[in-house]
């Protein structure tokens, strides 16, 4: 078994009196593929962004690399190597391509960046085309990929990435989820993916269904009964 | 005495783009509209009269850190604090800023013996523009208002801060996410607001008389080009700073000094009609 890298304990998030997350319990190990899936309104968003610090929990904790991260800020967060590219509104739009990717790579001293980037544009060769468009002017397929590039770009231990697929056709999905994979082969960085669609089940090694703020079941993705996902949706 | 008004409006202005300037790079990056920087650069020009006897460039740099401390302190350990705790709510921030410019101009009254000065600065002599004479140091104050302009925007492009500050106007919630420390950002901008509204208060003392309400006058009229320009738009309130020291300077000529603000806010409304969101419009989406 790897070490255990994050880990959530009885987190509890609210907007007003809303309870948006109960008592939620996570854990994700080093190197793990973990989808977190459930439908629209469970509360991914808001799991994925109280772990990257720009939501505080009401109740609960988060432990990150064996350090209480709960009362950390996002920059520091980020800077112990976990990151998120949340679903939406996750480009600096009057900023080209290129200076995306850089921000992207914040924390890396110049050398190492260029390196980062060409890592970026052998995975996403059109981004290289377009180092220098504006990157509120790209197609939305075009902005996925590289707030994706942007992700990989900061070079961390663990990425999370709200709803990868959302408004890409199947086939592209499909693409981005095995350069995932790749990736994570090849560097051994955690993964932990949001989906509304079960797609990213392809590639998981663990699921988590959440519904309502609350987990309804954890399995090892390849034993993953359909059926359970199924009740997930249609509210068991 | 056409190219005289122009010459003394295009010097008025480029002195008021200073605070101006302040107040779009700080509103900007920050959201915040801080009412505070020319009453904090006042303080700072009072700073700069008081040291002179120790030299010019010491009394200068004194100033500016000042200005800078002050911007920076209060952005860190009040304003700040506040964003977390209530978000961007404008009204808030409009009073507390307005409040914070009401006690700088109180310490600037209780902590410097005199309530109006004039900064000496060694004479340079004249420059002739065809037949108008130009005293040397207001060409420089002018030089020095366009160049820091373009020093802003030459940050912007290479530094990591400069890049920062950037990122978090456009996009605060991402600039948080990849590893943007956008409190210190806040408070840095602030900081670097001052100093702009420290350089104009410090030429106004050289070429007029500064006194505690300097930093108020240049306060009102900051807001009403900063408006004119579009908020938060650099370039807009360069260009409307213009024309506004412009008309003051013909107002002032034409139609006697009283007249100046009006004609002021004849122009603001007239442009806020035919422009709602100021000559070039608001740089800020968010
Ligand atoms: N800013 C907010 N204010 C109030 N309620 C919110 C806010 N954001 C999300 N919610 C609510 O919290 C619940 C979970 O939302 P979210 O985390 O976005 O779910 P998901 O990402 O799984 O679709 C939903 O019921 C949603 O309406
Ligand atoms: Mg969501």
């Amino acid at each position: 078994m790897p070490p255990l890298l994050m880990e959530a304990e009885n987190l509890t998030v609210t907007y007003g009196s809303y309870a948006a997350l109960k008592k939620v319990n996570f854990s994700v190990f080093e190197g793990e593929i973990v989808a977190i899936v459930g439908p629209n309104g469970a509360g991914k968003t808001t799991f994925l962004e109280t772990v990257a610090g720009l939501l505080k929990p009401k109740e609960g904790s988060l432990k990150f690399r064996d350090r209480n991260i709960t009362k950390l800020e996002p920059f520091q967060r980020r800077k112990m190597g976990l990151m998120l590219i949340p679903q939406e509104g996750n480009l600096f739009p009057s900023m080209p391509v290129k200076e995306n990717l850089q921000l992207g790579a914040f924390f890396e001293n110049k050398r190492s960046t260029e390196e980062i980037l060409n890592r970026v544009y052998r995975i996403f060769p059109k981004l290289q085309d377009r180092t220098r468009q504006l990157a509120g002017t790209l197609s939305g397929g075009e902005q996925r990929m590289l707030a994706i590039g942007m992700g990989i770009a900061a070079n961390v231990k663990a990425l999370m990435i709200d709803e990868l697929s959302l408004g890409l056709a199947p086939k592209v999905v499909g693409n981005l989820l095995s350069i995932l994979r790749d990736l994570r082969d090849e560097t051994g960085i955690t993964l932990i993916l949001s989906e509304q669609s079960i797609k990213a089940l392809d590639v998981a090694d663990r699921v988590y269904g959440l519904e309502a703020g609350e987990i309804r079941f954890t399995e090892d993705a390849q034993q993953l009964d359909r059926d359970l996902i199924k009740s997930l949706y249609l509210g068991a | 005495m056409v190219l005289q008004g122009l010459i003394t409006g295009i010097i008025i202005g480029g002195i008021l783009s200073l605070p101006v300037m302040g107040v779009a790079l700080i509103y900007g990056v920050t959201g915040i509209l801080n009412y505070a920087i020319a009453t904090i650069g006042t303080f700072g020009a009072f700073t700069t009269w008081l040291l002179l006897p120790y030299g010019l460039l010491p009394a200068i740099l004194a100033g500016l850190l000042t200005s800078f401390v002050i911007g920076f302190g209060i952005q860190q350990f009040l304003l700040n604090p506040l964003i977390k705790k209530k978000g961007n709510d404008l009204t808030l921030f409009f009073i507390i800023t307005f409040g914070i410019a009401t006690i700088v101009a109180g310490l600037t009254k209780n902590f410097f013996p005199r309530p109006t000065i004039s900064i000496e600065l060694p004479k340079l002599g004249t420059l002739f523009i065809a037949d108008v004479a130009v005293d040397i140091n207001k060409v420089i104050a002018i030089a020095i208002a366009f160049s820091i302009l373009l020093v802003m925007r030459f940050l912007e492009k290479t530094t990591k801060t400069g890049k920062s500050w950037i990122a978090t106007s456009q996009n605060l919630k991402m600039a948080k996410l990849v590893g943007i420390n956008v409190e210190f950002v806040y408070s840095l901008v602030s900081g670097i607001g001052c100093i702009l509204g420290f350089i104009g208060a410090f030429f106004w003392g050289v070429l007029y008389n500064l006194t505690v309400n300097t930093g108020w006058d240049l306060c009102f009229l900051g807001y009403i080009i900063a408006i004119v320009g579009g908020i938060g738009n650099v370039w807009g309130g360069m260009i409307s700073a213009l024309i506004m020291g412009v008309v003051i300077s013909f107002a002032g000529y034409w139609l006697g000094g009283m007249w100046q603000s009006v004609a002021l806010y004849v122009i603001l409304f007239a442009i806020l009609i035919v422009a709602p969101k100021g000559i070039l419009g608001s740089e800020r989406s968010v």
